[in-house]
Order: C-alpha cells, then sequence, then structure tokens
C-alpha cells in the first residue's frame, strides 16, 4: 500500500463525509429538541434532486446548492407538521416522509438522469499545486468541505453557548419544564427542524452537486440513516459527529482499498466492514458511558396546561 | 434510558434492511450468450424511403410495438441505449406505433406494464431487461397473437425469441484499447457486484489487454448498487490511488465514474451508450455502446411482413448492434488501428476470446486446451484469469 493510497483513503473519508456530516449536524440539533427524524433519506433525496435539477436548468451550481437548502428546510417543516402540531407518531411520520421522499425526487429528478452539470469549483490547498496532478487533485476541495467543520463548531457554540440553545436542549430532556420556564415548546421544535432541514439540504447539495456530480434514483443509499446512527454513535455533539463521519466514510474508502489491493477476502464479507464498525462501536460506546440522549426524545409533545 | 438507545438502534437497523431489499433491481446487461454463426445479417429491409419528415403527412397505423425498460431512458446508459434503438426503428416504419415504459426493474411491474400494452393493441412487444423475460414468456402462452421479444434473454417459443449485442467480444477490444493506452500497466474496473457477466467482462477485458501488453493488470473494486453515485467516485479514486491510469465501469449509469476520472486526470472507457464520453472529454479513449435499432427494425419489419420466426438473434459489432464510440483525443492513431482490426479479428473469428486453455488466479485450469467457455458458464462466472487483482465472489 502506497503512500498515495493511504492519502487517497483519508482523502475519500473528507469528500463523501462531507455530506454525511452536514445531515449528521442536522440530526443532531433535530434530536436535541427531541425529534427523531427517520425521514432524513427522503428529503436528502428530494434536495439533492432539486439541487441538481436546478443547477442542470440554471447552470449555476450556487443556485443549486441554495434550491436544495430550501428544499431540506421545507421537508423538515411538512415533518414538523405532522409531529408537532398534528401530533402524530415520529417514527411513522418519519418513515411516511421518506417514502414521499422516494417518490417526489423521482419525480423531480426523473428528466435530469445522465445529465452534465457544471460542478462546483475546486481549490488546491495551497502549496500543493506543484505536486503531480494524481496527489493535487486529491486535496482539491470545494467551499462545502472547508465550511463543514467550522459549521459543526457553530452548531456546537449554538447548542451549548446560547439561550436559544439551552431553550432547545431543555425542550428535548423535557418540554413541560422548559415550557414552565416560558419556553415555547412547539415554536422551538420548528425551529430546530427547519435548521436541521437546512442542514440536510446542504449535505445533499454537496453529495449530487459537488461530489457526484450526478443524480440517478436513489442515490442516497441509506445514507439519511447512516447519519441517524452516527447521531447516536457521537453521542449527541455536534464536535463528536466530525470524528464519526471521518470514521466510517474512512471504513468505506478502505474496505474498497482493500478489494482491489488483491487481499484474499470475498468483496461481499469486505463490504460489510463500516457496518460492522459502526455496531461494534454502538456496542462499546453503549456500555460504559454517561448517557446522553435527550430524555424527551422521540416523545409527542402534548402541550402544557 | 438504555432501553431508548435500544429502540433506536434496532429501528435504524430495521430501517436499513429495509432499505437495501428495495434498492432498485439490476438493470445492466442481462444475459447476453455465445454465438450462432450467421443468424443476424441485420439487412436493412426497410429502404429508407425519402419521406419529407417535414410534413407529418398522417400515416395510418400498421402496428403497435410496446417497448419496457427497467430504468430511466436517459441515464446515459444500458437503458438509453434501448430507447435509442426503439427510436431509431419507429423512425425507419414510420407508421409503428411505439408506446414505451420506463422504470419497470421487477416482474410483477414488468407483467402488469405488458399486459396494458397488450390491452391498447400492441401486437410485438420489446422486454429489455433481464427481469422481463418471465413475465414475457408467461404473457406469450395466453397472448399468442402477441410476438415478444426479450433483449438479453435465451428463451425460445413459438411466439418469444430474443436478441442482443455480442457484448464479451467488445470487452476484449476494449482490453486492447486500454492495454495499449496505459503507462502505469494497471487498469481499474469498477463494478456494481461480483456477478457472472460482470466477471465475464472483467476477464475479457484483462485477456484483451494482456494480448498487447503482457505486464497489464486489471483491479477490480465493487461497489454492492446499481446507482450509489458517491460509492463509485470513492472507489474510482481508490483504484486510481492505486496507480491506475485506465477506468472502465459496469454500472447502471457512468457518469460519476467517468466524471471523477477526468477530474483525477485518468483515462477512461465507457460501456453501454455512446453519450457518456461528454462526462471525460479530455480523458476519453474509447468505449461500446449497444446500436441495435436496425435489429429492433429488422424484427420489427420482419413482423409487419408476417415472416417473424423466433430466431436466437446474436450480433456482432460487424453486423451494427455495437458501435464503436469515437476516439478520445489523446488516442493515437496507432492504437485506433489497432483497435479496429481486433474488433475484425473477433468478427471474424480469428480471435476467440475464451479459447482454452484458461486458468484463473491460482492456475487451476477453468477451461481446458482446445474448448472455448460456453454461454452458460459466462453467466455464473466465478473466477478470475491471472492478472485480475481482485476478488470474483
Amino acid at each position: 500500500m502506497s503512500l498515495l493510497a493511504v492519502l487517497g483513503v483519508i482523502s475519500s473519508a473528507i469528500y463523501s463525509g462531507t455530506s454525511l456530516l452536514y445531515t449528521t449536524l442536522g440530526e443532531v440539533i433535530d434530536e436535541r429538541a427531541g425529534i427523531v427524524n427517520l425521514g432524513l433519506e427522503g428529503v436528502l433525496l428530494v434536495s439533492a434532486s432539486l439541487g441538481f435539477a436546478v443547477t442542470k436548468t440554471t447552470g449555476s451550481p450556487y443556485l443549486g446548492i441554495l434550491a436544495a437548502v430550501l428544499a431540506g428546510g421545507l421537508m423538515n417543516m411538512v415533518f414538523g407538521y405532522l409531529v408537532i402540531t398534528r401530533q402524530a407518531n415520529q417514527l411513522a411520520s418519519g418513515l411516511a416522509v421518506m417514502f414521499f421522499g422516494y417518490g417526489l425526487s423521482a419525480l423531480i429528478g426523473k428528466s435530469f438522469v445522465g445529465a452534465k452539470i457544471n460542478p462546483l469549483p475546486r481549490y488546491v490547498l495551497p502549496g500543493l499545486s506543484r505536486l503531480p496532478l494524481v496527489f493535487s487533485s486529491l486535496f482539491k476541495f470545494d467551499f462545502l468541505i472547508f465550511l463543514v467543520v467550522p459549521m459543526a463548531v457553530l452548531i456546537w457554540w449554538l447548542l451549548y453557548r446560547t439561550r436559544w440553545g439551552l431553550g432547545l436542549r431543555a425542550v428535548g430532556e423535557n418540554a413541560d419544564t422548559a415550557f414552565a420556564s416560558g419556553r415555547n415548546p412547539k415554536r422551538i421544535r420548528y425551529q430546530a427542524l427547519l435548521v436541521g432541514g437546512l442542514l440536510a439540504g446542504l449535505g445533499a447539495a454537496h453529495l449530487t452537486i459537488a461530489y457526484t456530480m450526478a443524480w440517478s434514483e436513489y442515490m442516497t443509499a441509506g445514507r439519511g440513516f447512516i447519519a441517524v446512527a452516527l447521531v447516536i454513535f457521537s453521542n449527541w455533539d455536534p464536535l463528536r459527529a466530525i470524528a464519526g463521519a471521518l470514521i466510517f466514510s474512512a471504513a468505506v474508502a478502505f474496505q474498497l482499498l482493500l478489494q482491489s489491493s488483491g487481499a484474499q477476502v470475498s468483496p461481499f464479507l469486505l463490504n460489510t466492514i463500516p457496518y460492522l464498525l459502526t455496531i461494534l462501536v454502538l456496542i462499546v460506546w453503549g456500555g460504559n458511558r454517561k448517557q446522553s440522549a435527550p430524555a424527551s426524545l422521540g416523545r409527542i409533545y402534548l402541550g402544557s396546561e | 434510558m438504555k432501553n431508548k438507545r435500544f429502540v433506536m438502534v434496532s429501528i435504524v437497523v430495521f430501517a436499513l434492511v429495509l432499505l437495501a431489499a428495495c434498492g432498485p433491481a439490476p438493470t445492466a446487461a442481462p444475459a447476453s450468450t455465445a454465438i450462432p454463426p450467421v443468424i443476424a445479417t441485420v439487412a436493412p429491409t426497410v429502404a429508407p424511403t425519402v419521406a419529407p419528415t417535414v410534413a407529418p403527412t398522417k400515416i395510418p397505423t400498421c402496428l403497435i410495438v410496446g417497448a419496457l425498460y427497467g430504468g430511466p431512458m436517459n441515464d446515459a446508459g444500458y437503458n438509453q441505449a434501448m430507447h435509442e434503438s426503439m427510436v431509431a426503428m419507429a423512425k425507419n416504419i414510420p407508421c409503428v406505433k411505439l408506446i414505451e415504459a420506463e422504470n419497470v426493474p421487477d416482474e410483477a411491474g414488468a407483467k402488469t406494464t405488458m399486459v396494458n400494452m397488450i390491452q391498447q393493441g400492441a401486437k410485438l412487444i420489446f422486454a429489455t431487461a433481464s427481469n422481463h423475460q418471465n413475465p414475457a414468456v408467461e404473457l406469450a402462452g395466453t397472448n399468442p397473437d402477441v410476438t415478444f421479444e426479450i433483449a438479453g434473454g435465451w428463451l425460445m417459443g413459438a411466439n418469444y425469441a430474443n436478441y442482443y449485442a455480442d457484448v464479451p467480444d467488445s470487452w476484449f477490444a476494449m482490453g486492447v484499447a486500454a492495454g495499449s493506452m496505459t503507462k502505469s500497466n494497471k487498469l481499474g474496473f469498477v463494478g456494481a457486484f461480483p456477478m457472472g457477466w460482470t466477471s465475464t467482462f472483467i476477464n475479457s477485458f484483462e485477456l484483451g489487454a494482456k494480448s498487447v501488453n503482457p505486464k497489464a493488470q486489471t483491479f477490480v473494486t465493487y461497489t454492492f448498487a446499481w446507482g450509489d453515485h458517491a460509492k463509485e467516485a470513492d472507489a474510482t479514486n481508490s483504484l486510481i490511488n492505486q496507480g491506475v491510469d485506465v477506468i472502465t465501469m459496469h454500472v447502471d449509469s457512468p457518469s460519476a465514474v467517468l466524471s471523477t476520472a477526468e477530474s483525477r486526470g485518468v483515462y477512461s472507457i465507457g460501456f453501454q451508450d455512446l453519450a457518456a464520453q461528454q462526462f471525460a472529454p479530455k480523458g476519453w479513449i474509447t468505449g461500446t455502446g449497444f446500436t441495435l435499432g436496425g435489429t429492433v427494425t429488422f424484427l420489427t419489419q420482419s413482423v409487419i411482413d408476417k415472416t417473424w420466426k423466433p430466431i436466437f438473434l446474436r450480433c456482432k459489432m460487424s453486423d451494427g448492434c455495437m458501435a464503436l464510440a469515437p476516439f478520445g483525443p489523446a488516442v493515437p492513431q496507432a492504437v485506433q488501428d489497432k483497435v479496429k482490426q481486433t474488433l475484425a479479428d473477433l468478427d471474424s473469428g480469428k480471435i476467440v476470446v475464451f479459447q482454452g486453455p484458461l486458468t484463473d488466479q491460482n492456475g487451476k485450469v477453468k477451461v481446458a486446451a482446445g474448448a472455448t467457455l460456453s454461454e452458460n458458464d459466462m453467466g455464473s462466472l466465478d473466477w478470475f484469469v491471472p492478472g485480475v487483482v481482485g476478488q470474483a465472489k
């Protein structure tokens, strides 16, 4: 295994980890406010298809990103209406939103399958431009990649260092108490879902407009659920989510590398490595760490008297 | 609290399983089989009656034709190629009325779709995905007045038969192109699943590359999905990072693999549809695509003329069933000539791709001296020839 191969795993982890991290950050906010959004896969698909369609139609990846972000917010508002205003079961509503997203995204993206778009410009890290192209192209990033870690820090700051974040976490722990202290749990939950949806939209935009530059049906291939798993993996902490997204994506890249380096292991087995790793971490961390799941996660807020 | 975490985890696991179960069915290259000699003279039986296309005079419908595809018609891949052959046929025979249905990946949906087409008066149905064969054969029994043609199928009866191009041969020629262009002697192949036909293509590709460059190796990586573009990009990058400088693929839509290869500055070779090269204007070597318009026209015309007979139709590149994509700007004339010569030799039978003796990676004899690989073996092949790096099962 050469230096290039090792650097390649890091590069792939950063590239495919970026969309995963945005999405995970969005779900962290949702869950901190006490809402499990299993519809994330559908939200991602709708954002991705719309973002791609707008990029293709207008020729501008930036407008595409904007459309994807807004679509993510809007999809989460639909979900919010179900689980906050109509007080429907979160898990069932999430799955419904997911299947709705499958259909809607296929419809939106129908005439854009196989289309070629203007991708988001990539910039070589300073000082690396003199390396050969195979090396320098590994670390040629778009602005969404540069922004993702600052975004995680920003989300951490919002959650733990602002009054809004305190209120949001309070609603996630105990909505009645939050209400008693003068906060409006429903409004806060809507706000959390909106921010979460915008972030998911950003993740979808990176996946389709910046990284793969392609759209096809169901192209998120379960990343929405991986993000939900990563939230647990990272203990509902935006900063740990950085590590979670990177480790998971590195595991994917690593098993692809193993496959093609002639390892005497079945590719079927190698393909399960990232998921086995996730399960392993959940087992190890699950038993002996302080629980930090929001106390009323998944619970419907029926209003306070 | 512990319970809650458990519930969450199990829901996520459940959802993932659910998701895996309803992923899109494979629509890529169904079974093609070996070639009974020269059945397919795709004679353009319809002389292009120079009808001025400007003034569309009302032509009475002579035949209603139904066509169904496993995926979207504009995927720059397999389904688009199948769709284009139908469009070519409808243009050649203007009195045909064409009914098309896309995104029909599964058997149940295919059956409903075909029943619907028959109710609309279709007397000829082209079923183009591997999952369409069983329902087509079933409906052929109950609708003796309707003719069924299955792309890549292998079953035949009174009113159903099949047609396809000879795909493994074309991969040998692509191997020749790749083996001539590579500087690192490392070629990369992104596959969707480790399945028989994909392995056959990979072997054919490697044998072609080795015929011009004994040092050429083919590195294989699977994504385990027909359309997971992010993983395709990851897989492509992973291959390039090991020194591969020519990339090719067998997935539904080649766009993500080609775009990634282009952004890394390596060569690429396309497959399934000729429209693919727009994704790699610089690094494009060449590619092959299905051009079954002539075959479909021939079959349709024979139904109109009532001369249709069930034939096991496999046609070669020289018959016009697959076409070589234009060469990219980086390909020298000598290489272009070599690829074209290889295709001519394959057509004339001078080169037989899977001619024994052939061994697998461990040196075990898989095709004995003097024998050739049978069509059944190609469909279920699970070994790689020496020179391929990767596991086939």
